[in-house]
Formats: C-alpha cells, structure tokens, sequence
C-alpha cells in the first residue's frame, strides 16, 4: 500500500471526510510532510472506491460548489488494519535491533 | 479539525478556466462523476488572488490524468481494455501503412515504368487495392475498438470475423509469395495479423466474457 493511500485511509478512519479536509487530515497526521495535491487525491480516491475500500457517504452544495463526504467501508477498515499492524511489526522489529545493536556496541 | 470556508464565490474565472483546461485531460467518465468536486477543492487550495493554476498543482493533474488513462473505465475487465487498445494500434498502424505507400508510390511507379516501359499507366494492381482498402480497415480497427469497450457481444463475433478475413488474406500473400509482395508488406501484415491475434484471444479470455453481454440485455 503507497503512503498517500494509507494516509487517506487513515484519515477517514476516524468518520467521514469531504476531499478538501482529506487533504488538510492527511498533512496534519504526517505533521506536515505529505501535502496531497488534487490529481493525486483523486486518482487514489478513484481507485480506492473501485476497489471498495471506500464508499460515497453523502453529497452537499457548499457555496455554490459540489462537495462529497467519503467513508470506510469496512473492507476498507479491514485492509487498513492490516497494514497498520504490518508496520507497526515492521517498526518494533527496527526499533528491536536498534537497540540490541545499541547494547552490543556498548559492552 | 478546522474547516475552512471554500472561497470559491471568490475565485477568478481564469484559474478557474485553467483549471478545467487541465481537467479536460482526464478520460470523460471520470469528469463527469468528479470535475465539479474537484474544482472545488483545487479552488479551496488555492492562495489569496491567485489567477491561475500553480506549476506543481499542474504536473499533479496532467500525471493524474496520464494514470486515468491507463486505468480501464469502471467495470471494464483489464483484458478488454488491453484488446482495445491493441485495436487503436492496429488502427495505427494500418495507416501508417497507407500514408507509407502514399508518400512512396511515386518512386514505385517511377521503379515500375523502369522496369517495363510499355503500358503500366498507375500502380501495380495490388498496391491500388492496398489503397483503396486500407482507410475501410482503418475504420474497421476503430469501430471494433468502439464496440468491444462498450460490451457488445456482436463486436466480440464482428471481430472474430475480421480476423478470419485478415488470416485468408495473410495466407493468400503467403501463397503468392514474394511474387506480388515486398518484404516489407509481408512484415507489415504479419504486424497486423498479431496484434489482431492478441486482440481476439484476449475479448475471448475468460475474464473478458462476463463483460460482453448478449444482445437482450442491452435493451433494458
């Protein structure tokens, strides 16, 4: 699973999002770094709802202009379970030989 | 989380323009279901007094848009998708064949007079009908294209029958040998029979034939 996939992910993990605060949810988790342009959301929305890890919740007309809501679906809560669990094995697996490294080097 | 107001009763009509300009690119299925929603957020994006679409922003649509293509629209299996496009290169490539033997028939005449100087007015009887079939081919490549992207099963069968035509006149070319034919056009119909080949095993595949529907179920 790509970054921006698994962030868009876990942004609409904690309810539904409409894309402009999919973006703003996806920089604020990555504390800035990963600034989601608009092709890029939408082309990983687009795929994301044909995979259906993610569905259309609702639709409203905010000034003027269209503005869907997007939801996990709970496939998509599923996949994105997995690979949360798959990285943080990963992490603590680094983290693990980090410090058995740390402790070789010290003795 | 703040929610910003979307500024876009604001926004200059020429980022917006730009904007769609870019958007254009995009296949038509996925600007139906998504332009609108994404002017919006590109407008929400954009900076104070903004007139038109950033360099990044811009590269980021266009790729966008290169990644749309390449995706089969929804609900197309992968296999019909790649017959398809193996049609538009057929399409292309017999048309290169035309403009090619266009472009060089002077010099063909030119060789033919040459070589018998007595009454050969025009091109040598094949290289005509070449000509004159080859736009009807053209058409052919692109209707079949049309057709079997939209799940018409008489496409799948109007296919089938094109490449058993194609094969005859492979074979016929074969046992003329190199009689009435150059190298080079046998090379360039051994091209078009392949891609013809792929093309027709893949709408036959199993993947592919949940998507051909038969005819009464068109009419719904």
């Amino acid at each position: 699973m790509q970054e921006a996939t698994f962030l868009i992910l876990t942004a609409l993990a904690a309810g539904t999002q409409h894309g402009y605060g999919i973006i703003s949810d996806v920089a604020e988790i990555s504390d800035g770094r990963v600034k989601l342009l608009a092709g890029t959301l939408y082309t990983a929305l687009d795929r994301l709802r044909a995979d259906g890890l993610i569905g259309v919740d609702r639709e409203e007309i905010v000034g003027n202009r269209l503005r869907r809501y997007y939801r996990l679906t709970p496939e998509g809560e599923q996949r994105l379970a997995a690979e949360a669990a798959r990285l943080q094995a990963h992490a603590a697996a680094a983290l693990r030989r980090l410090k058995l490294n740390l402790a070789g080097g010290a003795a | 989380m703040s929610e910003p107001e979307l500024s876009s009763a604001t926004a200059p009509a020429s980022l917006e323009r730009g904007y769609r300009r870019l958007l254009a690119f995009y296949p038509a299925a996925f600007r139906r279901e998504n332009e609108e929603e994404i002017l919006a957020v590109l407008l929400a994006c954009a900076q104070d007094g903004q007139t038109r679409p950033g360099l990044k922003a811009s590269a980021d649509l266009l790729k966008g848009a290169a990644r749309m293509r390449l995706r089969p629209p929804p609900g197309q299996p992968r296999t019909v998708f790649a017959a398809v496009r193996l049609m538009w290169a057929g399409a292309a490539a017999e048309l290169a064949a035309l403009i090619t033997i266009i472009v060089t028939a002077g010099a063909v005449r030119a060789a033919v007079l040459h070589a018998a100087p007595a009454p050969v007015p025009g091109l040598p009887g094949h290289l005509i009908a070449v000509v004159a079939v080859a736009p009807i081919a053209v058409g052919v490549w692109l209707f079949l294209a049309w057709a079997n992207s939209k799940g018409r099963d008489a496409a799948r069968m109007a296919s089938a029958g094109s490449f058993c035509l194609l094969t005859l006149g492979l074979l016929d070319a074969l046992a003329q040998g190199g009689a009435a034919y150059a190298a080079a056009d046998m090379i360039a119909v051994a091209v078009l029979w392949l891609v013809a080949l792929g093309a027709v095993v893949l709408i036959f595949v199993p993947a592919s034939s949940r998507y051909y529907r038969p005819p009464e179920a068109v009419l719904r």
